[in-house]
């Protein structure tokens, strides 16, 4: 059995994980994609968005998409890159820079979608908004 | 015995690409390059989208920029990088989990099928204006 190199984890988790979010992926792009293309101006306008993001389903759904793209994209760029015999300085270097900008550009996806406002002032229910 | 050749590490470029490809080999390259293709661009898409909380103006200004044919186009394109991670990432499912391997070859020619199905459906979808303005102006 070959022993992994600059790990103390095997990566089962992450093996297990990035099946799980691909196929959670899957069904919510097809989701996506019937939305944002099905009538073109449905996803190339502020309207059309603010008209959604009144749904805090939608918020919600939005708010999953991201994290878990992000997290299987930056689980599947490590994966490509733990292929290699890295030195533990790389290793480190490349991690850290996954985690740091994978962390950034998230956040800044969720800034962005809770920085939508609530037309009718601000109503958090989920049905009937 | 067969011989192994021991894996040169110093040129593993061209030790990769000597190696003899059938179709799991493919679908594993074109995996990858998919992949880096789509977190390349969930990156690009959080910045264009991040436009939306600066205010209607600004967000359809912003999205004036890339409307139009070309982009359009690419946006087509993005679809069959989509597609073929979409489809080959539940042949990968498949195989490991549900004894794919024992049909692992012809699940990538249904899933290329499929997907070219697919992608010239949206094709149609998107350019639906333009190919309908196309047949009536004779």
């Amino acid at each position: 059995m070959y022993k992994h190199q600059n790990s103390r984890s095997s990566g089962s988790f992450g093996w297990v994980m990035q099946r799980v979010s691909g196929i959670v992926l899957v069904v919510v792009m097809i989701g996506h994609y019937i939305l944002m293309h099905y009538h073109p101006e449905n996803g190339h306008t502020y309207e059309a968005v603010l008209a959604r993001m009144q749904s805090n389903w939608y918020r919600v759904l939005d708010l999953t998409f991201i994290v878990l793209g992000m997290y299987h994209g930056l689980n599947g760029v490590w994966s490509i890159f733990r292929d290699y015999r890295l030195k533990q300085w790389q290793s480190i270097t490349i991690l850290s820079l996954i985690i740091i900008f994978g962390l950034a550009f998230t956040l800044w996806g969720i800034k962005t979608i809770l920085d939508i406002p609530y037309i009718n002032g601000g109503s958090t229910a989920f049905f009937g908004n | 015995m067969a011989e192994y050749k021991t894996f040169n590490q110093k040129n593993w470029i061209k030790t990769n690409l000597d190696y003899r490809k059938d179709t799991g080999s493919w679908a594993w390259i074109f995996h990858r390059i998919s992949g880096i293709a789509l977190i390349g661009y969930l990156f690009l898409h959080i910045y264009s989208v991040s436009s939306l909380s600066q205010g209607r103006t600004a967000f359809n200004k912003f999205m004036e920029h890339y409307t139009g044919t070309f982009f359009s186009i690419l946006e087509w394109l993005l679809f069959a990088f989509v597609l073929f991670h979409s489809l080959n990432g539940v042949r990968i499912v498949l195989v490991d989990w549900a004894d794919g391997a024992k049909y692992h070859k012809s699940l990538y020619r249904f899933s290329i099928a499929v997907g070219l199905i697919l992608f010239f459906a949206m094709g149609y979808i998107m350019f639906s204006h333009e190919i309908i303005k196309l047949f009536a102006s004779h």
